[in-house]
């Protein structure tokens, strides 16, 4: 089973232009916040739905286009590559204000410096007085338009986040757009269905379907600009190559040129056609709100007829398919954006020490578009949906070595040898490209979320690990709002502290006793139990009111065109519009409230060596004058991550606790809420808002990943390890969930390594586990990298829902991922 | 005949799940502690001796500032010494660890019963057949069609009585069997337990007795009449041999090795050649022992190729690790 690792010349080049990562070479995409502030003052009244697609076409119609000398498929999400974007309608003025608008002395250090995010004099100008306009016009104003203020008096409980001036920014789609009917039906059938059912509409116009006439215009102008866009790209391909001199470059610019004349109206007629509409459809997605983690979902399954009929019929070579796929991912991964709440001085800060913008400590950001491509799976019938296109996909992902877009292969019965060498060869290299995901598990987790079993069956992921149905389903589930699940271990710190949170002094709302006033652990549990419910329905609340006023005024024409449902029901899918609708809700801290209750368990109940009181007393003491006691926890406490029972089942309980009291409910939309596990780097952002924990964690430090064990916990070895983790209620993580293994690299060096890692994948998920991603980097490594950073400069780290490059990474999110078990097989 | 019982104790030093080199498939692995054989490139400094020994890890003790160090108030040889306060790895604050002078510790371990971040610590435990075929049990899942449970060391046979009751609860219980073994043992012991034992990871170390003396302190006789009598007697071998550059890596034994294996006939299911590697250096340090091996450099991958082709070349089933 051997592979082709070598890449064209040009893909090289191409490559290297976009390591802007490295090299800092990267600017500020100010043209959509242009576009779009010029279109909105001149369409004050414009109803929202109208506004939006007349903001899109104008975009599509003057956006500026480019063409690299070595581009086979075209297509981004600013006016060049390594351009990065952000979303001016997501409280984006106050960012623009303290970055930009601070002094010229910092603007210019952290602004047009070599090596910064570049802006320059003009671009800031008009940044500036785009904020002014939005100041009082974008998500965040309007949602204070519509709150009850007494929803912010949770905040500083540790449990809830909803914090006047930060909260209510991101609209956190996360979905995976109808690519397949974008490629094989077209926006010019779209735009003529859309005619029929809007003349269809008015035979019969009533107050309830009333608001479908603005949807039906909407998206025909949404059609007209996308097709628009397209014959633009044509002709800038025809002006290309009156002035190319290689023939052969020169025919091939020609030949795009009427490809792209053809495409978006028409249905793509080859793997070129249909990979370039994928492109293409994203960056107008992008531009209509820019959700970050909008994904691509099942590249494979969208072209591999186009790829095989290309293969059958003599047009393209398999070298030559491998390096559309691989230009097919410079492109993806080249549509970045920013996160635009960081505090300010510290993104000045990074941007002068050359550091990436997107780990900024505190706000769990990343460096990345949030994109993801699913790989292989099903097919509705069942049986196996890997073709061809799977396996080149992926192989571009191991010829590339790039961090972005984030892969995952979808496991089964039907998982081909060769997709699983490569798969766990690229990431032995690379951290967690891919990921590997359970098919079994997600698919039953889905159809408890209610879709049928033939749809569940064509699952994608989105973002990080979120299962979704592409092309059918309105998932949100980045948590709309960009507001995150309960933090379990601070309802149980509520629970120890008397309802307070001793960080902040700020109160919760449900009085309850502290830790010494317990008469049983039961007693405590109980009191766990009511707190979590409270908060899960506090959250559900705010979501409904969040997507109330999100509908209104920041509909999503751009994915309604094409989703199953919306043309049906004349509805954006924000609207209810879509086939299937869902709202995921990430949580987080399991291990570390298991490991908190065992200790509580075992010391003071079961083993009575502590008194409450004595552990309530080194809790608020920090462990300041306790280190034995901090020991005692660490060393003889069973904790989880190591196959024992006790606290594992603990563990259960709490995710169960949860998951059920958030199923309990209908969502916006009358959709299903999906629980899931995730925490990006906020892992450690939350450890430094939270006091010393009952598990020996002392103040500030940590918390564990995602479903992962406490760092430094699991010392009975990788079986153990997924053992622990799969004993958690998976089936009800429709939202997914996410469990990560370090390994040293000289236990699973060579094939026989690679093989044995299959069997450790495939043994977690025989046992019920849902999704699993694995580094191979040993600490010596890891600490080279960072005294060393230019040496180590392209090693690329699984670290939560992303890969990133190590030395990006900030100094605490590095130290956290070191501490993390490093694991010997 | 040795009695059939699970009440029997083993000492052990460890038990590691998805051992990927100890034998085919995915394993678990029991490591007994003591060794008859002082190999001076061993890996595994904490199993040759049959005592538990005290195993000091700096980096987990937490200094006196916090533990306020009973350890040293515990030792009776005044073998634990207070270091000069260094500055902790995260915060600001001081901390003054403890070294052990291996001179004077008379090894009685008080001082790992008393030490709360365990950073002193009794290498070696004694554990139950019962008790270990249940740990062991957990991992079943993963062992699938090739792997199962290595008896490893040490030399498990050193401890015969635990080591083939272990072996035949396993196999009972259907877990197959590997026995990683120096081959240094009575015979009558291997006739024995060879019913429970799937595979025998058998070392052949080195083929000229006086040298095999010299660098792993035993001469060979007794090794290579075992693995003679175990291939007559329809035993499966997985012979392994270490390859360190100037002690055995010379091609005319690496050919006279390759003879051996080859005239054990079919009972030979593959040779295993083991490149040195110092990866077992940190250990020698949490002991407090002195590392032997100096100025040994790992075989570079064209000498182990060449190496491995000494084998293939007579017919023997060989790999590399």
């Amino acid at each position: 089973m051997e592979y082709d690792l070598r890449v064209s010349d040009r893909i090289e080049r191409l490559k290297a232009k976009r390591e802007w990562y490295n090299d800092g070479r990267l600017r500020l995409n100010s043209e959509r916040t242009r576009i779009i502030t010029k279109y909105y003052k001149e369409h004050e009244s414009e109803y929202p739905i109208l506004r939006r697609a007349g903001f899109l076409y104008e975009w599509c119609a003057t956006r500026e286009i480019f063409i690299e000398d070595e581009d086979i498929l075209l297509g981004s999400t600013g006016p060049g590559m390594r351009t990065i974007s952000f979303n001016i309608e997501a409280r984006s003025h106050a960012w623009i204000k303290n970055c930009l608008g601070d002094s010229d002395e910092k603007f210019r250090a952290a602004w047009q410096t070599p090596g910064c995010v570049w802006v320059d004099d003009e671009e800031r100008a008009m940044l500036l007085d785009a904020a002014e306009y939005w100041k009082d016009r974008d998500i965040h104003a309007h949602m204070k338009g519509f709150m009850p203020p007494e929803i912010y008096e949770h905040f500083g409980s540790g449990v809830s986040d909803i914090h006047p001036e930060r909260t209510f920014s991101m609209p956190e789609g996360h979905f995976v757009a109808n690519f397949e009917k974008a490629i094989k039906v077209g926006f010019g059938e779209v735009r003529r269905d859309a005619a029929r059912r809007l003349a269809e509409l008015e035979k019969n116009l009533t107050w309830e379907n009333a608001r479908s006439h603005a949807f039906y215009r909407a998206a025909i102008k949404l059609c007209d600009g996308a097709i628009l866009m397209s014959k633009r790209y044509a002709q800038a391909c025809r002006d290309k190559a009156a002035t190319e001199s290689d023939p052969a470059r020169k025919a091939e610019l020609l030949k795009m040129a009427d490809s792209c004349d053809w495409i978006m109206e028409n249905p793509a007629r080859n793997l070129w056609e249909g990979l370039q509409v994928i492109i293409f459809y994203q960056t107008i997605i992008s531009a209509d709100g820019q959700q970050h983690g909008q994904s691509i979902a099942n590249v494979d399954r969208y072209v591999g007829d186009l790829l095989d009929n290309d293969i059958a019929s003599g047009n393209i070579t398999r070298a030559e398919a491998q390096e559309l796929f691989d230009a097919f991912i410079l492109r993806i991964g080249d549509m970045i954006m920013l996160y635009t709440s960081p505090p300010n001085d510290e993104l000045i800060k990074l941007n002068r020490e050359g550091r990436s913008l997107f780990n900024t400590l505190g706000t769990d950001h990343t460096i990345s578009g949030g994109i993801h491509v699913t790989i292989g799976g099903l097919k509705p019938d069942g049986s196996s949906g890997y073709n061809l296109a799977s396996e080149l996909m992926l192989l571009s992902f191991r010829r590339l070595v790039v961090p972005d877009p984030s892969v995952c292969i979808r496991v089964n019965e039907h998982t081909p040898d060769i997709i699983w060498k490569i798969a766990i060869e690229s990431s032995k290299l690379a951290g967690g490209i891919p990921q590997f995901d359970n098919d079994e598990v997600i698919i039953r987790s889905l159809v408890e979320r209610g879709i049928p079993l033939e749809e569940a069956r064509e699952y994608g992921i989105i973002g990080c690990v979120e299962p979704t149905i592409p092309g059918k389903e309105w998932p949100c589930c980045g948590s709309t709002g960009s507001f995150g699940g309960v933090t379990l271990i601070s309802v149980l710190n509520l629970c120890i502290h008397g309802n307070v949170n001793p960080m902040t002094g700020a109160a919760g709302r449900l009085p309850c006793k502290k830790l010494y006033e317990y008469e049983s652990f039961e007693e405590l549990q109980a009191e766990y139990e009511r707190q979590v419910r409270f908060y899960v329905d506090f959250q559900q609340k705010i979501f409904q009111f969040f997507e109330v006023v999100y509908s209104e005024f920041f509909p999503c024409i751009s994915a309604s065109v094409m989703m199953d449902g919306c043309m049906e029901s004349g509805k954006d899918v924000t609207w209810g519009g879509a086939k299937y609708n869902a709202l995921g809700v990430m949580t987080n801290t399991f291990a570390n409230t298991a490991d908190s209750l065992m200790t509580i368990k075992k010391l003071c109940f079961d083993w009575k060596k502590v008194s409450l009181r004595e552990l309530y007393d080194a809790l608020c003491a920090n462990w300041e004058g306790y280190e034995n006691l901090r020991q005692m926890i660490i060393n003889e406490v069973p904790h989880y991550g190591n196959d024992d029972d006790e606290v594992d089942e603990l563990a259960r309980w709490c995710s169960d606790v949860y998951a059920d009291a958030l199923m309990s409910y209908k969502g916006p939309r009358n959709c299903a809420m999906a629980a899931g596990s995730l925490t990006l780097t906020a892992n450690v952002f939350i450890g430094k808002r939270t006091p010393a924990t009952p598990d020996g964690r002392r103040s500030g430090e940590p918390m564990a990943d995602a479903i992962s064990p406490r760092q430094g916990a699991a010392l009975n070895g990788p079986v153990s390890y997924v053992k622990s983790a799969a004993k958690l209620s998976h089936r009800k993580f429709s939202n997914g969930n996410q469990l990560n293994i370090r390994f040293d690299p000289r236990s699973v060096e060579g094939d026989e390594g690679t093989w044995k890692l299959r069997e450790l994948i495939k043994a977690y998920f025989e046992l019920g586990g849902l999704q699993l991603q694995f580094n191979v980097v040993a600490t010596e490594e890891l600490r080279k990298a960072q005294k060393d950073p230019i040496a180590y400069k392209d090693l690329i780290v699984r670290i939560a829902g992303f890969s990133t490059y190590f030395v990006h990474m900030s100094p605490e999110v590095q130290e956290d991922f070191i501490n993390r078990s490093e694991q010997y097989v | 005949m040795t009695p059939k019982t699970e009440n029997v104790t083993g000492r052990i030093y460890d038990i590691q799940g998805f051992a990927v080199h100890d034998g085919p498939g995915v394993r678990t692995t029991v490591f007994l502690k003591g060794c008859p054989l002082r190999c001076l490139w061993c890996h595994s400094p904490e199993s040759q001796r049959s005592e538990y020994d005290l195993s000091y890890l700096a980096v987990k003790c937490v200094g006196k500032e916090l533990c306020g160090a009973p350890c040293v108030g515990v030792c009776q040889s005044g073998a634990l010494i207070e270091c000069e306060p260094e500055k902790a790895v995260t915060g600001d604050r001081m901390v003054t660890k403890v070294k052990v002078d291996r001179e004077r510790c008379a090894e009685c371990l008080r001082c790992a019963g008393v030490c709360p971040s365990k950073a002193l610590s009794a290498s070696g435990r004694e554990i139950s057949v019962e008790e270990a075929y249940t740990r062991i049990n957990k991992d079943r899942f993963v062992f699938k069609k090739d792997g199962g449970a290595t008896i490893s060391g040490g030399e498990p046979m050193g401890q015969f009585e635990f080591t083939l009751n272990l072996a035949r609860k396993l196999k009972e219980n259907g877990i197959g069997v590997c026995l990683d073994t120096t081959g240094y043992a009575p015979p009558e012991q291997f006739l024995e337990i060879l019913e429970y034992i799937d595979l025998f990871l058998y070392d052949i170390k080195h083929m000229d007795s006086k040298k095999h003396r010299s660098f792993t302190g035993v001469p060979n006789e007794l090794i290579l009449s075992n693995a003679r009598l175990l291939a007559e007697n329809g035993a499966s071998l997985q012979i392994r041999v270490p390859v360190i550059p100037k002690l055995n890596a010379g091609m005319e034994n690496l050919e006279q090795t390759a003879d051996f294996c080859a005239r054990l006939g079919g009972a030979v299911k593959l040779v295993q050649l083991l490149p040195y590697h110092s990866m077992g250096r940190s250990k020698y340090a949490r002991l407090g022992q002195p590392y032997r091996l100096s100025n040994v450099e790992p075989p570079d991958e064209a000498f182990m190729e060449r190496a491995l082709e000494v084998f293939l070349s007579r017919g023997l089933p060989g790999k590399i690790r």
